[in-house]
């Protein structure tokens, strides 16, 4: 702990650098594309990334609450496509209000969230396991809602939740996102249940003993993290106008590759909501970038999956610096 | 007459905060049973582990017929015929008794399941042991696991054979089979170093006995020629160094009464708890003190029994319940149970009260920072900031903000377990002084501890555990270290097969 004392102002630049690092990757990912493609910084294009990016962030969200606090959710992209193609088949089937057809969808995301955290209490396994299970439920069950059709003219209220602009500049979904980051931030940093997630991630059994009803916090936690997938996937569905079972799936990845550049590590307890928004963003960039410069689908996803190999790896870097830096 | 195999010379070994070992001489010779006795904290652990080869000693020499090694890795260990059979199991559970005993030993391409089966079972009778060999290990009794355990040690044609309180998982007629076990080797001449807390055992297989105390050596007794109170008084053999203040008496108001508490490995444990008292529990390890304590926490299923807290029954199922109903536990393991080592220490202060000191949802953090101010003025919690992570304070800061945590949720009756464990001196009376304030003030203290002078200086009763059972309770006229070492190794899991 001495050195903690004596630690000079230049290592401090040093340590801050490493905090803030990822960053500094996305500038310099947004300074490359700049030189590569004339198209890539202007408003419309940057405009476009948000848009693209709000339905991961707002999910991304709803994981870094089961992330944090040491858990993972591999179904969320089947999530999505059961709360999407749920309110769709409401809305358009069903002649269900629309309000109510949504609500009813954020409600399915809640269950399916809650479902995950039930299973995971109850049978003590942990949640990388149990969403790989569920993942399949959830395929399944959105396959058999949509009959595996499409449902194609959503309504218009619907499509404004991604496609809509406020005063005629700001994208609906963009709001939406913000309103999703800031609520998140409050509840992490500002409320005690905010302190329970982490505490849970950081050490479950010091989170026990501390009088913490754990099983509480896992269940809230998984409800969280499903409403905020019901909410991406209103988004996402309403950019697509129309509903299908195989949109969705897929947005775990990027998810997870958000929050591991984020800061948040596989075994919890640590992460901040800027990181992982930060991480959604080098995401979006990246593609947005590559397909601005014309290379394949298919190499674009060699370079994802680099990436997230990147993100794993960092996480680490990031570690070992800091305890370096201790030394 | 008989040749030394193995002999330890000026072994020291130092760990963070203790000597484990003072320049250790010792000598074992060929086909003796050598026991080696000492408290908790003695020294018995890192003396095997110098000899395996597993740690390596700051200095002194450890010799092997005859070789002498400064540096001895586990692997010259084991080819100099080193066995090591540790307390903790390393059988795999999923393969065959037999399976397991050759695990490792088999060159050849594929298992040949017919010979590992014949070669088990010629070693099962060799030693007059009645297990099938293609039982899987799992399905054994955890008695039998320790025998095939011992029996896997002895395959490999040790010539050391060392046994870590290898009884313990036994009942008492296998622990006749360990013994026929340990006769055949002698027989063969093998050496057998035998650590054990139970004094009977001692005395029925052991040749020659020795004795360690705070890591030192102190003597070497043909066992035939020494009993056991000479045994007790040369592992206790010190005086109480340390000062430890007068506290006015405890009032005799019943703060705290179990009775007949049953769960998590402890049976029938009675005792009660006064108002202003700091009551010392004592036992050895794995005498059930720490899943005692759960217990009453509500960290662990309360089988049977009844808990009162101020007279009133109590039916506590979380630990949550245990700090509404007035009980707050220290945990044992302060990394592991204890803190939270990636968070700041504020955020580690008030985790267990955070809910309390919110308005609605949110965390006053005005009052956060006045409760871990105040409690790092009172507990002195040395740090340059309380936004530093406990993880970069030391052990003994890292225990006063384990300590902080649960005072800050304000509970009248507290469990310490072990709250002095691996700090330094200072800090240790610190967290002394810290008690008696805290008894003074009308709480009342449960405290677990290993640590002799500590129990006896700052309890006012003890109440002592072996394997799970009460032994004794001594008021403090009658704390003497003999006392509680000798309620502490009374061998009770017998009368678990009568009840």
């Amino acid at each position: 702990m001495t050195e903690a004392v004596g630690k000079t102002p230049s290592l401090d630049i040093s340590g801050l650098f490493r905090k803030y690092a990822i960053f500094f990757v996305l500038i310099g990912i947004i300074a490359l594309f700049s030189i590569l493609s004339p198209y890539f910084f202007t408003f419309t294009n940057l405009v476009n990334i948000f848009v693209q990016q709000s339905y991961v962030v707002i999910a991304a969200i709803g994981l870094s609450f089961v992330m944090i606090s040491g858990g993972m959710d591999l179904s969320i992209g089947f999530q999505m496509s059961l709360v999407g193609v749920s309110t769709a088949a409401l809305a358009r089937w069903y002649n269900v209000p629309l309000p109510l057809a949504m609500a009813s969808g954020l409600g399915i995301g809640v269950l399916c969230g809650l479902f995950n955290g039930i299973a995971s209490i109850k049978l003590k396994v942990h949640p990388l396991i149990i969403t790989l299970g569920t993942m399949t439920v959830y395929q399944g069950l959105s396959y058999i809602v949509s009959k595996q059709s499409v449902i194609l003219n959503l309504p218009p209220a619907f499509k404004f939740l991604g496609q809509g602009y406020v005063f005629g500049v700001i994208p609906f979904s963009v709001i939406l996102m913000i309103i999703c980051i800031a609520i998140a931030s409050f509840i992490l940093n500002f409320t005690y249940f905010g302190r329970y997630v982490y505490a849970l991630g950081g050490n479950d059994e010091a989170t026990r003993l501390a009088g913490i009803n754990i099983n509480r916090v896992k269940l809230i936690v998984f409800g969280i993290c499903g409403f905020y997938v019901g909410l991406a996937a209103l988004v996402l569905f309403g950019r697509a106008g129309s509903a299908s079972s195989s949109t969705g799936p897929g947005t775990e990845f990027s998810c997870i590759t958000a929050a591991f550049l984020g800061g948040i590590s596989f075994k919890g307890g640590e992460g901040k909501i800027w990181g992982l928004v930060t991480g959604a963003f080098i995401l979006g960039v990246l593609g947005n970038g590559m397909q601005l410069i014309g290379m394949g689908t298919y190499s674009q996803y060699i370079v994802k999956g680099f990436v997230l190999l990147a993100a794993v790896g960092f996480d680490e870097f990031q570690k070992s610096g800091l305890k370096k830096a201790k030394k | 007459m008989s040749k030394t195999i193995l002999s330890l010379k000026d072994i020291s070994k130092a760990y963070p905060g203790v000597l484990a070992l003072d320049r250790v001489s010792m000598d074992f010779t060929e086909g003796e049973v050598h026991a080696i006795v000492g408290e908790n904290g003695a020294g018995k652990s890192t003396l095997i582990k110098t000899i395996a080869g597993a740690h390596q000693p700051d200095s002194g020499l450890v010799g092997i017929d005859g070789k002498e090694y400064s540096s001895l890795t586990p692997k010259e260990s084991r080819d100099a015929g080193v066995e090591v059979i540790y307390q903790e199991f390393n059988l795999v559970d999923s393969l065959s008794a037999g399976e397991n005993i050759f695990l490792g030993e088999r060159k050849g391409r594929f298992v040949d399941q017919k010979q590992i089966k014949k070669d088990a079972r010629a070693l099962f009778d060799r030693f007059k042991v009645d297990i099938d060999p293609s039982t899987l290990v799992r399905d054994l009794p955890s008695s039998m696991q320790q025998i095939v355990e011992i029996l896997k040690a002895v395959s490999k044609n040790a010539r050391i054979l060392i046994m870590d309180e290898p009884t313990a998982p036994l009942t008492l007629t296998e622990v006749d089979t360990l013994f026929g076990i340990i006769k055949e080797l002698k027989k063969q001449n093998v050496t057998v170093i035998y650590i054990s807390h139970r004094m009977e055992e001692i005395f029925t297989i052991s040749d020659r006995v020795s004795v360690l105390r705070d890591g030192q050596y102190i003597s070497t007794l043909q066992t035939e020629e020494t009993d056991k109170d000479e045994l007790i008084a040369l592992m206790v053999g010190r005086t109480l160094s340390e000062v430890f203040p007068e506290r006015a008496q405890p009032s005799q108001d019943v703060v705290l009464e179990l009775d007949r508490v049953t769960g998590n490995g402890d049976h029938d444990i009675s005792f009660s708890l006064n108002k202003g008292e700091i009551l010392g529990l004592a036992g050895l390890v794995g005498a059930g003190r720490s899943e005692l304590a759960k217990v009453i926490y509500g960290a662990e299923k309360l089988e049977s029994g009844t808990i009162k807290i101020n007279g009133e029954v109590c039916s506590i199922t979380s630990p949550s319940e245990a700090i509404r109903a007035g009980i707050g536990l220290i945990p044992e393991n302060r990394k592991e149970e204890g803190c939270f080592l990636g968070m700041s220490i504020d955020w580690n202060v008030v985790i267990n009260s955070v809910r309390r000191i919110s308005s609605g949802l949110i965390v006053n953090k005005k009052q956060e920072k006045r409760i871990s101010l105040d409690f790092e003025k009172r507990l002195q919690i040395k740090t340059p900031s309380l936004a530093q992570k406990v993880k970069n304070l030391s052990g003994g800061n890292q225990q006063k903000v384990v300590i902080a945590k649960t005072l800050a949720a304000d509970t009248p009756i507290l469990i310490f377990d072990e709250p002095t464990r691996g700090i330094d001196v200072g800090a240790k009376q610190e967290i002394y002084r810290l008690m008696n304030s805290l008894v003074e003030d009308g709480h009342s203290i449960i405290m677990i501890s290993s640590d002799m002078e500590e129990l006896l200086g700052m309890s006012d009763r003890i109440i002592v555990l072996s394997e799970g059972r009460m032994t004794g309770e001594l008021s403090k006229n009658e704390f003497s270290q003999h006392r509680v070492l000798e309620l502490a190794s009374v061998h009770v899991s017998g009368q678990k097969e009568i009840i």
